[in-house]
């Protein structure tokens, strides 16, 4: 794995953290991350679909979806996003709603890429 | 130890089955909520579980309310586990019926304690239950021959008096007498004396069905209870006990001690409705007779003797 790879991978996973959760286990922590591939863009699909028919208690549930999946795996940027999201859903705030969506979907723009990269070199 | 976690993001369920079998548990992983009440509610069930709050179909809550609502054995250690974490939550949580409460992403290290904690619990519960099964046995049961005891067999009884007047059946009841017992005792010793009883009782359990009952009512006195057994068929029955009992000395550390039994009988129809005393007196009537009769015989009562 390049540096750059780990440098991508670093910005958005607190991996130390991730590391002494699976116990360091990197078949695990593998599989993980490909079942995060899979899932997370299912999640995120769902929440945007609930942001846009603008039903908050669906909003609220996809974020807190999302948020669970993120920290499990030290995501805690990504997880802080979707924490924001919930709380501006619970609150029926939709301009909250709204600038809390916009500034996860700037963080999790490169996530992906970085996880199927750090995948990649592994 | 059996442990269930349940929870419908993939990534926390495969994370949390790998990190508790590595902890020695034997998993059963599930998605949703319904799944997991119906496998913690089975007999054999896990007895701990981790649970997600939101999941489909019945939330963590709602799994904790019906594990609680259906389950009445022993005691299942539920834990939520769950990103949610407003006091609140977690009020709403340990209301439903959670032992525990655990926020995402879990610590490793507390996990593991929280489930020990869990365990030590189940164990304290495991002893209490065996230990209050170990006191209802010796208070049901004689010590020496472990029958039934004396007011055991006297309270099944009087059910089954009560029993046979709904379902209209008829009940025999024997008193067996081991005859010329002191003697045994007295040649050779009451340790002996206590094999044959123990001997005894072995033999009257073989003799009878799975639904009877027998009882140690007396010394060497023991209370026999045939179910829907009719007075025709009573006392045959009874003889095959007789017989039972006298069909080969008993084997004791000190050689073979030849044994009989003198039995009364009495029998109570659908439409008696004498008292249990009664009966008994007219048991203990028939006993008698059996004994002036010249021993090792058994007779059925009709009479109470004044």
């Amino acid at each position: 794995m390049t540096k750059s790879e780990h440098a991508a991978i670093d910005r958005y996973v607190n991996m130390p953290e991730l590391l002494a959760r699976v116990e360091d286990d990197r078949e695990l922590l593998a599989e993980l991350l490909a079942l995060f591939i899979k899932d997370f863009p299912k999640l995120r699909d769902v929440l945007h679909h609930a942001v846009h028919a603008d039903v908050p208690s669906q909003v609220e549930e996809a974020a807190h979806a999302l948020k669970g999946m993120l920290a499990n795996l030290s995501i805690q940027r990504g997880a802080e996003l979707a924490a924001n999201i919930e709380a501006a859903a619970r609150a029926g705030d939709a301009r909250e709603i709204q600038l809390a969506m916009d500034a996860f979907n700037a963080e999790e723009t490169g996530l992906l890429p970085a996880v199927a990269a750090f995948m990649g070199g592994e | 130890m059996k442990i269930l976690i349940a929870d419908d993001d993939a990534v926390s369920l495969r994370l949390l089955e790998k990190t508790l079998e590595r902890a020695g548990y034997e998993v059963t992983a599930v998605s949703h909520g319904r799944k997991a009440a119906e496998e913690l509610c089975r007999p054999d069930g896990p007895r701990l579980a981790l649970l997600d709050w939101m999941m489909p179909q019945l939330d963590g809550p709602g799994v904790c309310r019906t594990v609680r609502r259906k389950r009445s054995q022993s005691h299942v250690y539920l834990v939520l586990l769950t990103s949610k974490s407003s006091k609140e939550d977690i009020v709403e949580g340990l209301e439903s019926g959670a032992d525990d409460y655990l926020t995402k992403p879990f610590d490793l290290g507390e996990l593991k304690a929280r489930l020990r904690t869990g365990m030590r619990i189940l164990e304290l519960e495991d002893n209490l239950l065996e230990a209050r099964e170990d006191m209802r046995y010796k208070a049901t049961h004689d010590s020496l021959t472990s029958l039934l005891n004396r007011g055991t067999i006297l309270e099944l009884l009087a059910g089954e008096l009560n029993r046979k007047r709904r379902d209209k059946s008829s009940v025999s009841i024997a008193l067996g007498d081991l005859d010329h017992f002191k003697l045994v005792n007295d040649t050779y010793g009451h340790i002996m004396g206590d094999e044959v009883l123990r001997e005894v009782g072995r033999r009257l359990l073989g003799s009878v069905r799975s639904y009877d009952f027998v009882g140690r009512y007396g010394g060497e006195e023991f209370l026999v209870v045939l179910n829907n057994c009719v007075a025709e068929k009573s006392v045959d029955r009874v003889e095959e006990i007789r017989k039972a009992i006298g069909s080969s000395p008993v084997r004791t550390t000190h050689g073979r001690i030849p044994i009989t039994m003198s039995l009364g009988v009495a029998v109570s129809s659908p439409s008696d409705t004498r008292p249990l005393e009664e009966i008994l007196c007219e048991v203990d009537g028939a006993l008698y007779a059996a004994k002036s009769a010249g021993r090792n015989c058994c007779r059925l009562g009709n009479v109470c003797p004044e």
